[in-house]
């Protein structure tokens, strides 16, 4: 079963390959785009109505807050303090923006929903992050400078893979120690078993620029593919590279 | 960062040992024992054959075991082991390593490649966040719509 829908912004494609599902598996499906659809109306920042917004604006107090906000903030502050303050969802001058622990964090949500309705062979692709499950699977990651071409090929059973980079969105990543958008790399995927682990580890490392390959390698259970602003490639050992050609 | 650094220099004091082994050069710091091939105990009945029984291990086989120097490091003692067969290492063991959790932990030692742009068959794409407009056009999109 193959779906697309574009949920915040970015396409999602869902293919479930596992047999017999049937309706089943297109209810399942219904209720992950749904779950998206649900993050987007309370965790995006561009809504007025959302609870980021509200927040933000002062009108609901940290006790008010759902318990999935706490955690996504919780999430924020502890990549900010171990970045050294490079990943700040509070920026001066600009509104709360927790985006890159909300897409991972509620694609990993997502992800799990189809394990919980029986989901086992799976590959969920939100807009370039990566949740699959009972591969082997082909992953492969965008070049950055071609977009038709890729830089890597890495085979994954079960777990997760995230970019980040600027030829989609521009420098959107800013440092936050600088308030300076994040150059020092072309590019920088991030293997982990949660995507909630690997797309703000790569999103952070990234806001750190170089530094940042060897601090999201030195994290446990990241393997790491980095490409500088020098086009040199630097990977860690563990980073599962398909043998295999296809 | 902080804590990566100290990491770092004591990987490094543990390579130095292997760095400093030359093996062609006998040097004081470093004791060399050649493991004895088992020779075949000289048989009495034997004595008739030739003068020269004993049989020579080719050098190729031989086993050499070579101990760096026990280096003191801020975290303790570090010495490792290796072994030739004939001039290939078969095994590098650490005979001493500091009691100290930060020698367990896996220190990334980060590989250098270059950039490599390649076309391959895959099942999906990993990528900065795409956005919908140009999702149209990406290899994502190809895959998707020959899945669908």
């Amino acid at each position: 079963m193959n779906r697309v829908e574009h949920v915040m912004g970015f396409p999602v494609s869902l293919r479930i390959d596992d047999e017999g599902g049937g309706s089943r598996m297109d209810e399942t499906a219904d209720a992950l785009f749904a779950w998206l659809r649900e993050v987007d109306a309370r965790f995006s920042p561009f809504r007025p109505d959302s609870e980021v917004c509200r927040y933000d604006r002062g009108e609901l107090r940290l006790p008010q807050l759902s318990a999935d906000l706490t955690e996504v903030l919780d999430l924020c502050e502890q990549y900010r303090i171990a970045t050294g303050g490079a990943f700040d969802v509070r920026l001066p001058g600009r509104p709360l923006d927790p985006c890159a622990v909300v897409k991972g964090w509620s694609v990993q949500r997502a992800a799990e929903l189809l394990a919980a309705a029986g989901a086992r062979r799976f590959i969920l692709n939100a807009g370039g992050d990566v949740v699959v499950s009972g591969g082997p699977w082909r992953v492969g990651v965008r070049h950055p400078e071609h977009a038709d071409q890729l830089c890597t090929v890495l085979e994954l059973t079960d777990g997760a893979v995230a970019t980040s980079a600027r030829y989609e969105r521009g420098d959107h990543i800013v440092d936050g120690r600088t308030g300076r958008p994040a150059t020092g790399l072309l590019s920088l995927s991030v293997v982990a078993a949660s995507l909630t682990e690997a797309d703000a580890t790569a999103t952070a490392a990234f806001a750190m620029g170089p530094e940042g390959v060897d601090w999201a390698a030195a994290r446990p259970g990241c393997e790491v593919f980095a490409v500088d602003a020098e086009r040199r490639v630097r990977r860690t050992a563990g980073f599962p590279v398909a043998t295999v050609a296809a | 960062m902080k804590r990566v650094i100290p990491v770092l220099v004591l990987s490094v004091a543990g390579l130095i040992p292997v760095w400093r082994y030359e093996p062609s050069i006998g040097t004081t710091t470093t004791t060399t024992t050649e493991a004895v091939a088992p020779t075949p105990t000289p048989s009495a009945t034997s004595s008739s054959a030739g003068s020269s029984s004993s049989s020579s291990t080719p050098s190729t086989s031989s086993k050499k075991v070579v101990q760096g120097t026990a280096i003191n490091t801020s975290k303790g003692t570090v010495q490792v082991q290796v072994t030739f067969e004939g001039d290939k290492i078969s095994s590098v063991s650490m005979l001493q390593q500091p009691d100290h959790p930060q020698t367990t932990a896996a220190v990334p030692v980060l590989i250098e490649e270059t950039l490599k742009a390649q076309s391959s068959k895959i099942d999906t794409v990993s990528g900065a966040t795409i956005t919908s407009d140009a999702y149209v056009q990406s290899l994502q999109a190809a895959i998707d719509a020959k899945g669908a």
